[in-house]
């Protein structure tokens, strides 16, 4: 009997990449290497169909490195994009000796304050292309401020989205000398900032919370904590220094509202916000030596926040000093993982498996900006080889 | 989608389906078991599996490999339809738990094997479309190809470098912290 013909090239072309799709983007050197093995597989890691299917079938962006925020009175951290993958650092744009203040970063982009003599703008920089966008502040006279950078495309599903599209920013700050938080928007498609909007006084639960405050301290100024914010939906979501007092900028209303967290054992100034898979807004905080995890249900009755995980730390976490308390200081969306700053260094923790990792020596991080983006071959000598051959 | 009226069902569920291996040998299965490929779902509903369904790209040493597989997955799929939404009760949830640990060291089980074997296996489940098994195979593969250098993927995988020692040392120079 005649033996079974052999497989057509197509064929192995495309058993190939059924395994190179398979190769996991957490590590960009795999896809790298696997590059460098034939033409062949060069051909199909770096074609663009075949990189949609990839992205797909991984589903979040893997973290590619952090940047991270300080406390107010702590001053900026160095100007660096700090690498948590073989690959080196991307070059930071403060790296000139330029004062730089990282305050956010999401669906591929960073945003950066870059200091400027006479005054400030902010930058939107994505690290894998080398683009660059300048904005104007907005027109808050802010005294302490947080914001977001965020894909502005409809529809977009924030696998890929950062090759020049549509972004937007939104600044929440509280105002000089008027001690009232507002918030502005910014969309490149108009290169305008919205007309700020305030938290009014008469916002449910917010008079009562400023009330309370005045009653212990006597005056009140709320403020904004320099932290990373959580984007859910189209909403956008902070903390203020006291009481983990979270506020809600509502990007379709254009308007503020408070939302008040359950009470903590830990104390103010410790939570750390999430935006949770099934879109509910939720938050980690370290609890004694747990990390505690909550999420808020809404449903028809109203919301309830419902703590939906405990994990100990002092097992997965050793060397750590008893004295030292542990902080969440970020969340990474669609990988699932919390940014734990300790007395020995910055560790992530993952929510599925409860893996930990070391990733930063000890430092004061206060906010950890979390960094994730498709690293693929697409690019330099091995793109151009690919294409000629 | 599958089924075309109540009557006929109990029928497809009992129904036989011969394949025949590219060296002629005849394997009969449950139409379930077959069904897990795609390939074959087609054929039975485009009618063409009368007098058996050749599959010229798969021998019979494969073949065996392949309804083994699908057999187990079949009575896997069949056990998730029945314990899906109506049961959610503890001993339910532990009766499939103990089955997916089950079938995990079945699927672990079933990957030892050699190198040759492993790839025939993927070029089967290829063919066939017979996704679970695709996926199982191909992760096997990937995960042998992580860490490795390229030297090593190809002297384990038996691949012809065909870039020149000028292009690999271009991409080298330019991405050299993915081969320290």
């Amino acid at each position: 009997m005649a033996p079974p013909p052999p497989p057509q090239a197509g064929l192995i072309d495309d058993v190939t990449a059924e395994i190179l799709l398979r190769l996991p983007p957490d590590e960009p050197e795999h896809l790298f290497r696997a590059a460098l093995v034939c033409k062949p597989w060069l051909r199909i890691l770096c074609d663009p169909a075949f990189l949609r299917r990839y992205r797909a079938h991984h589903r979040a962006p893997p973290l590619l490195g952090i940047l991270h925020r300080l406390q107010v009175l702590q001053g900026d951290p160095p100007a660096e994009f700090a690498s948590t993958t073989s690959m080196p650092d991307f070059p930071h744009p403060g790296s000139d000796g330029r004062r730089t203040r990282p305050l956010d970063c999401r669906h591929g982009r960073v945003l950066i304050h870059m200091f400027r003599d006479g005054g400030m703008d902010l930058l939107v920089w994505d690290p894998i292309t080398g683009d660059r966008h300048v904005v104007p502040e907005p027109d808050i006279d802010w005294l302490v401020y947080t914001a977001a950078v965020f894909c502005a495309v409809d529809g977009c599903d924030h696998l890929d989205c950062h090759r020049g599209g549509a972004f937007g920013i939104v600044f929440v700050g509280t105002a000089d000398r008027r001690e009232i938080i507002k918030a502005s928007v910014y969309s490149s498609e108009t290169g305008a900032w919205s007309v700020p909007v305030s938290l009014d006084n008469g916002a449910e639960y917010y008079a009562q919370h400023r009330q309370d405050a005045i009653a212990d301290e006597r005056y009140y100024t709320p403020y904004v904590q320099p932290r990373r914010v959580a984007l859910v939906g189209d909403d956008i979501y902070f903390t203020l220094r006291r009481g983990n007092t979270i506020i809600k900028y509502d990007r379709t209303h254009n308007c503020l509202s408070m939302i008040k967290p359950p009470s903590l054992d830990a104390g103010d100034c410790c939570i750390c916000l999430m935006a949770m898979e099934d879109s509910s807004l939720g938050f980690a905080c370290v609890e004694g030596s747990d990390l505690c995890l909550w999420s808020r249900k809404v449903n028809s009755k109203g919301a309830e926040w419902v703590q939906f995980g405990v994990m100990e730390l002092k097992t997965r976490i050793h060397d750590c000093n008893e004295d030292y308390r542990m902080f969440a200081v970020s969340f990474a969306e669609g990988v699932g993982i919390i940014f734990l700053s300790t007395y020995v260094g910055l560790f992530t923790i993952e929510i599925k498996s409860g893996r930990v990792r070391k990733v930063g020596g000890p430092g004061g991080y206060y906010s950890v900006l979390p960094y994730m983006s498709f690293y693929t071959p697409n690019r330099g000598s091995l793109l151009s080889l690919a294409r000629t051959h | 989608m599958a089924s075309a009226g109540s009557g006929d069902e109990k029928a497809a569920a009992a129904a036989m389906i011969t394949l025949i291996s590219s060296d002629n040998e005849k394997f009969e299965v449950t139409e379930a078991t077959a069904t897990l490929s795609q390939t074959i779902r087609h054929m039975i509903e485009d009618g063409c599996t009368d007098g058996g369904v050749p599959l010229p790209n798969v021998t019979s040493k494969i073949l065996a490999r392949v309804i083994e597989y699908c057999k187990k997955h079949a009575t896997a799929a069949a056990g998730e339809e029945g314990s899906s939404s109506s049961f959610s009760d503890a001993a339910f949830l532990e009766v499939d738990r103990a089955f997916l640990e089950e079938l995990e060291e079945f699927d672990d089980a079933f990957l030892e094997v050699d190198r040759a074997t492993l790839f025939d296996l993927i070029l089967a489940a290829n063919y066939l479309d017979i996704k679970g098994l695709l996926n199982l195979t191909c992760q096997k593969v990937a995960d042998s190809v992580k860490g490795k250098t390229p030297e090593q993927i190809r002297e384990m995988y038996n691949i012809v470098n065909d870039l020149t020692p000028e292009e690999e040392a271009e991409i080298r120079r330019e991405t050299q912290w993915a081969f320290e």
